[in-house]
């Protein structure tokens, strides 16, 4: 069972506010989810290989060559608050 | 001008013979969103002057007796997770509200070498994750053939354009049936291609291990056509691959073909509508001298809980990266003086992401933490294994599995909003190939009239991994004959 004090744990490790009176709905819908995902605990995988991609491809690898990327600027204008080519965020250190 | 009728096939005839321009063609499709896409909602952004001098070029071409390929000029929609450079991308969600991208997915790129025609972006669930659209922090889209009812998800605007006939085919993404589904209830042409086929550089990653771009159309040989064109490996996806495509062009070899039908797919709770659909296709199927047999695939009912334990614990790695910072925020810092570096993750995220990512988010976080790894993830990733066995003992017998796209018709706007669980269950027959990686294509059952008072029903033709030629195949000779 996931309680109120779980959540707002998982709210801070996934860096996310919760809304006032969201709590409920959101136990209420996980909980459902959750008990429906015992069905999986009645199914013998002790000898199964885990599967942890669509298809099972090895490391690939390619030249370490010079390229054209983007432009600077380009990337930069694209965040939400910049100033001089330089991006903006609050103090780090308090 | 017949916009319904027209296919990209009959367009290129056209445009090579001088019957048509593509400007003219643009132009009306632009003219016909204008009027009619109020009440559907299927783009969230037009780019009508890209668009027109994209299509002015390929007129000059082939005035000028240039040799043009096959999309040279063709009208196409664009799911809003596919970047285009220049051009904001959202994936419906507040917290890209204004986001511009600063270049072009390789799929854009590869259309653009072949001269297509980007007319917008379509409306989606929010950074694609949902089964109806209604989660789009934009507004939901409507079905064209009854406005009351979903067009499906996630990629329900491109399903829904190509189905007003807005655009001649449309580019989405699937994960566990986000391209088929809306395809299915809006009775268009979708393709998921096999896992690897197509490069997701420049698609908004959703669960990397599930995700692929593939096409709508209202043909077979429409769909094929783009999928041939955006196919292919890139060194900026290294889960690509090259593989060779040749599709089959005599129909007496894909007759050939056996078709299996596995009886989990066939269950209580199949609408009869959708259960009447798979009869009259499988009827017309097997008057076509198609063999069938009927087959097993016995983790299929474990695909819902693997399926969404996966997905969300790829989602809350793969929306880490939106944190108010990069990209783009509702949250701004000079509105918020005091904020700090927390405040604005908190606060973007929070306020950026709609209720169903924040779900995923949570529900991902859990699966991973300390303590239910081994229970959830890890286990998810085992039965996936039997999943993916369950299809390579299949397609020893058979060479094409044929199923239901859902087992519902379109629903009703709200119907499922409350019930979580109903929503997730609805991608059972889809979710399945997704995990195993294999390529599925949704075919209409029939054609369908819009204004007419019968749903749409699709089937879903599933191939062997890079066996697309099969199934795109099999679809074109239901279409054609």
């Amino acid at each position: 069972m996931l309680t109120k004090k779980d959540l707002e744990k998982l709210a801070e490790l996934a860096r996310l506010d919760l809304k006032k009176g969201e709590e409920d709905k959101l136990l209420k819908n996980l909980g459902s989810v959750l008990d429906y995902f015992e069905e999986l605990k009645n199914l013998d995988t002790e000898k199964i290989e885990p599967l942890t991609g669509a298809t099972e491809s090895s490391n690939v690898f390619r030249e370490d060559s010079e390229e054209q990327s983007l432009e600077k600027g380009r990337t930069i204008e694209a965040f939400p608050e910049n100033s001089g080519g330089y991006l903006k965020v609050p103090p780090v250190f308090e | 001008m017949d916009l319904n009728n027209l296919t990209i096939k009959s367009f290129h005839e056209a445009l090579k013979n001088g019957g048509i321009k593509s400007l003219d063609v643009v132009k009306s499709f632009f003219d016909r969103i204008k009027k009619e896409d109020g009440k559907i909602n299927s783009f969230l952004s037009l780019l009508e002057e890209k668009a027109f001098a994209q299509a002015e070029k390929v007129d000059l071409d082939v005035a000028a007796g240039k040799e043009i390929g096959i999309l040279a000029g063709v009208p196409l929609a664009i799911k809003d997770n596919i970047l285009i450079e220049g051009t904001r991308a959202t994936a419906a969600s507040r917290i890209l509200e204004n986001y511009v991208s600063a270049y072009d997915a390789s799929v854009i790129k590869k259309l653009k070498k072949a001269g297509a025609v980007f007319l917008g972006k379509t409306n989606m669930d929010e950074f694609a994750m949902g089964a109806s659209t209604e989660n789009s922090a934009f507004g939901v889209t409507h079905n064209p053939f009854d406005l009351e009812r979903v067009a499906g998800g996630s990629s329900g605007g491109s399903a829904a354009s190509v189905a007003a006939g807005f655009a001649l085919g449309a580019l989405g993404s699937d994960t566990g049936g986000s391209i088929r589904q809306p395809a299915a209830f809006c009775g268009v042409v979708g393709i998921k291609p096999t896992y690897g086929r197509v490069s997701r550089f420049g698609l908004m990653a959703m669960a990397s291990s599930l995700d692929q771009i593939g096409s709508f159309a209202k043909t077979a040989e429409d769909a094929e056509l783009i999928f041939d064109a955006i196919r292919g490996a890139d060194p900026l996806d290294s889960t690509s691959v090259e593989e060779n495509y040749f599709p089959e062009k005599d129909f007496k070899k894909i007759k050939e073909l056996r078709i299996g039908l596995p009886k989990e797919y066939f269950i209580e709770g199949l609408d009869d509508e959708v259960r009447n659909g798979m009869d009259e296709a499988v009827a017309k199927l097997k008057s076509l001298g198609f063999k069938f047999k009927e087959i097993s695939l016995p983790h299929t009912k474990y695909a819902i809980s693997t399926y969404y334990i996966v997905v969300p614990a790829e989602v809350s790695a793969n929306l880490a990266r939106f944190d108010g910072i990069r990209y783009s925020s509702p949250f701004r810092l000079k509105d918020n003086g005091q904020a700090n570096l927390k405040d604005i993750y908190f606060k973007s995220r929070g306020e950026g992401f709609g209720a169903e990512v924040r779900r995923r988010i949570l529900l991902g976080t859990f699966v991973l933490s300390a303590g239910y790894y081994d229970a959830y993830y890890a286990k998810a990733q085992k039965v996936r294994r039997l999943i993916q066995d369950d299809f390579k003992n299949a397609f020893k017998e058979v060479d094409v599995i044929m199923t239901p796209v859902t087992p519902t018709v379109a629903f009703k706007i709200g119907e499922k909003a409350d019930d979580l669980l109903a929503m997730y269950l609805s991608d059972i027959f889809t979710a399945t190939l997704n995990l195993a990686g294999l390529p599925g294509i949704s075919m209409p059952v029939k054609k369908y009239e819009l204004g007419g008072k019968e749903l749409p029903v699709g089937f879903q033709l599933i191939g062997r991994h890079f066996r697309e030629a099969d199934i795109f195949g099999v679809g074109k000779v239901y279409e054609k004959e």
